[in-house]
């Protein structure tokens, strides 16, 4: 059997969680392999959400938030902008391929989009092949 | 903090047929009973309705549940739904998660255990998510009782009559130096063929005459802060006694939008030459003709063929895809009036398809073709073509139509062509969204709070849309929609508070720092540092729970009730599972 990636998404209430719903009732399929967590606001996304799901077994991580310029709290989304690049270099050092984890924007009115984004991104895990870390938490755990 | 033992309830709906086609809804149930904490699972046809929440309630009582999840349709959809059915049998509000099975699990799979697998990851979640909620206590405050409507169309002429009759008092912003809006750009209406000036010029004069409404000309919102109930309003107006304007500050509960539309512009359709052949104008430059009581050509001679193109920049794959709802009905309007003044001419509309829907409309098509009007059908995407006729023709213009019902290639003459341009979302359209914060659709329509159950209330509370701003919209609609807002607003307006969701930021002093981080990163510098104890605290009314500051404090010390870090990583331990 090939190998289903396990995603979590991160989606903000307003734009991007809204733009999933849209996805719903317009019924746009896409990849049952996304599961969704709504937060009221990309910037609310702590980093440790994040290593929480490559933790506990998520093989990629997806962050949407409204476009730049659209957020509904003015600039929590340039927050999220900011705090992301800093996020990606602490993964690279972990080993975590670059293209586990996504930050991308969902407008309200953008169903079809979401639906892409989260095929796109379920091709490209599917072909990077299982996340490790739950491997080297295995293996680490057993040296000690 | 987990609850000692919690007692949870799991509601799995099928919304009719609509998660229960896709996933199993009972073996969803069987899994969510076998959960830690889960007491009582069921899977019911509709959990939204009456009986659906009568046995939420029956079951809080009799199995003393503390905890509540449904999985069915979007929270966005039914939360405030189901969190009244917690509060009828007493309990807080806050122990209710919903899992979303529909729009993220029957509505967009096919493979049905794929499905039920992903519906039961999201109930897993919830009720992990659900063991750790607070019961939280909504804050209650005063609601202004003032309303600030944006527009000074018909749409918001008519709300602002509403707040007067009701006599509250209404802000009414109008950009123009004139009231009235696109409807005063109007001659006759469809079907009734009343006057439009009649309707508007009356509208005009109760607001202006009435105690309750004041009125700016000329101005516009410059900014809006606050919450519902609470909203302070920046009004820039050029009127005044200077002339050099000024800026004038009112307090309102709530907004209206009512900013309209406006016409396509027909200069971007470059195959109908608009703007080189003199004798193609647009609807409402005939509109202005016909105020002007002269229908005529640019050299000032009667024209003897008036034809009319539809879906001029509407349902038309380069520019607008979408109908624009009142051109149809507006084209037939023009073929009336046009023989009505000049009975030897001929008459040609030249359609797609023809929308009669509405009151009256399907009979106002029928009389309408019964006057001898040429309808032609051309079919979308194979536009017809016009071109300026030799000099030795009776006619200004020909044009050629690949007609549809007869299969033929006609050729006809016209010597005024009125083209029907559909309706755009304003220019400003993306200004007005971003001042009062609401959402805008691919077309640049403000997005209501549900298309169909809750068209005129948007995603912030405190936010109305009524008429054209949210789509096409004919004048009756337009009028319904205004009512229905000032509606929804003046029961808001009778309780006199309004319940805040008690979902805010707070901080835990102890741990604070003082580092003060959090202070800079609210946008809406809801957090203050007290220096003689060098704390920060959040002003929970002015705080909107966007949790920015939890994510940033170094300390941790900042909490997001109901999105606590707690709860998100119960959910991220439930989908992963």
């Amino acid at each position: 059997m090939s190998f289903e990636p396990k995603i979590v998404g991160f989606l903000c209430n307003w734009c991007s969680y809204t733009g999933a719903d849209l996805a719903g009732t317009s019924r746009i399929h896409y990849a049952p392999n996304v599961r969704i967590i709504r937060v009221m606001c990309s910037a609310r996304i702590d980093p440790t959400f994040v290593l929480k799901a490559l933790h506990d077994g998520a093989d990629g991580v997806l962050i949407c938030g409204c476009h730049p310029g659209d957020c509904h709290y003015t600039e929590g989304n340039y927050k999220t902008m900011r705090r992301f690049p800093l996020l990606k270099r602490m993964l690279a050092d972990f080993g975590i391929e670059d293209e586990r984890v996504r930050l991308e924007w969902v407008s309200a009115s953008e169903g079809q989009r979401f639906a892409d984004l989260v095929d796109d991104m379920t091709e490209r895990i599917r072909a990077l092949g299982p996340s490790r870390v739950q491997a080297d938490l295995a293996t680490d755990m057993a040296e000690r | 903090m987990s609850a000692e033992s919690p007692r949870i309830g799991v509601y799995v709906c099928n919304c009719g047929t609509n998660i229960a086609k896709v996933v199993d809804c009972d073996a969803v149930a069987d899994f969510a009973s076998q959960l830690p904490g889960v007491v009582v699972a069921r899977s019911y046809k509709y959990m939204c309705s009456n009986p659906g929440q009568e046995m939420i309630v029956q079951d809080i009582q009799e199995q003393q549940l503390d905890r509540v999840v449904v999985a069915s349709c979007s929270p966005r959809m039914h939360e405030p739904t189901f969190r009244r059915a917690l509060q009828s049998a007493s309990l807080n509000p806050y122990f209710l998660e919903m899992a979303n099975i529909r729009e993220q699990v029957s509505w967009v799979h096919d493979d049905g255990a794929i499905a039920t697998d992903k519906a039961k990851a999201l109930v897993r979640a919830a009720v992990n998510r659900v063991t750790r909620h607070e019961p939280l206590e909504s804050m209650s405050v005063d609601m202004c009782p003032d309303t600030l409507i944006i527009g000074g169309g018909i749409a918001g002429m008519t709300a602002a009559l509403e707040f007067a009759d009701a006599g509250k008092r209404a802000y009414l912003v109008e950009k123009l130096d004139h009231l009235g809006g696109n409807v005063a750009r109007v001659d006759l209406t469809a079907p009734y063929m009343d006057a439009a000036g009649d309707i508007v010029a009356d509208r005009v004069r109760r607001v202006i005459e009435s105690p309750n409404i004041e009125v700016f000309l000329n101005s516009e919102v410059r900014s809006l802060d606050g919450f519902v109930g609470n909203f302070t309003a920046m009004i820039h107006t050029s009127e005044g006694p200077a002339g050099n304007g000024h800026d004038v500050k009112v307090r309102v509960g709530n907004v209206v939008v009512c900013t309209g539309y406006k016409e396509f512009d027909a200069t971007r359709v470059t195959h109908y030459g608009y703007g080189k052949l003199p004798n193609v104008i647009t609807s409402f430059e005939f509109e202005h003709m016909l105020h002007e009581g002269r229908i005529e050509m640019k050299d000032g001679r009667p024209p003897q063929y008036v034809a009319i193109i539809h879906c001029v920049g509407s349902r038309s794959p380069e520019f607008h895809t979408y109908c624009s709802r009142v051109c149809c009905m507006t084209a037939l309007k023009y073929a009336r009036e046009v023989k009505s003044a000049l009975p030897t001419s001929y008459v040609s509309d030249i359609y797609i398809d023809m929308h009669a829907f509405g009151k009256g409309m399907e009979d106002f098509y029928r009389r309408s073709s019964e006057i001898k009007t040429l309808f032609l059908m051309y079919k979308r995407g194979d536009h017809p073509v016009i071109r300026k006729a030799d000099p030795g023709d009776d006619c200004d213009m020909l044009i050629e139509v690949h007609e549809q019902l007869s299969g033929e290639t006609i050729e006809i003459p016209a010597d005024l062509v009125i083209l029907m341009v559909g309706m755009e979302a304003r220019e400003d359209s993306e200004e007005v969204a971003h001042l009062v914060n609401i959402s805008r659709d691919k077309d640049g329509w403000f997005i209501e709070s549900h298309p169909k159950l809750d068209p005129v209330a948007t995603t912030t509370e405190g936010i109305y849309i009524a008429g054209a701003c949210a789509a096409p919209k004919d004048i009756p609609d337009t009028v319904a929609q205004a009512r229905a807002a000032a509606g929804r607003i003046l029961s808001k307006i009778a309780r006199g508070k309004i319940e805040i969701e008690a979902v805010y930021a707070e901080v835990d002093e102890e741990r604070c720092s003082g580092c003060r981080i959090c202070n800079d990163l609210c946008p809406y510098v809801a957090i203050e540092y007290d220096p003689e104890t060098k704390r920060s605290h959040v002003i929970s009314a002015l705080c909107k729970a966007c949790g920015a500051c939890v994510a940033a404090c170094p300390s941790g010390a900042i909490k997001a009730r109901h999105f606590t870090d707690a709860q998100i990583f119960a959910e991220i331990e439930g989908v992963l599972a």
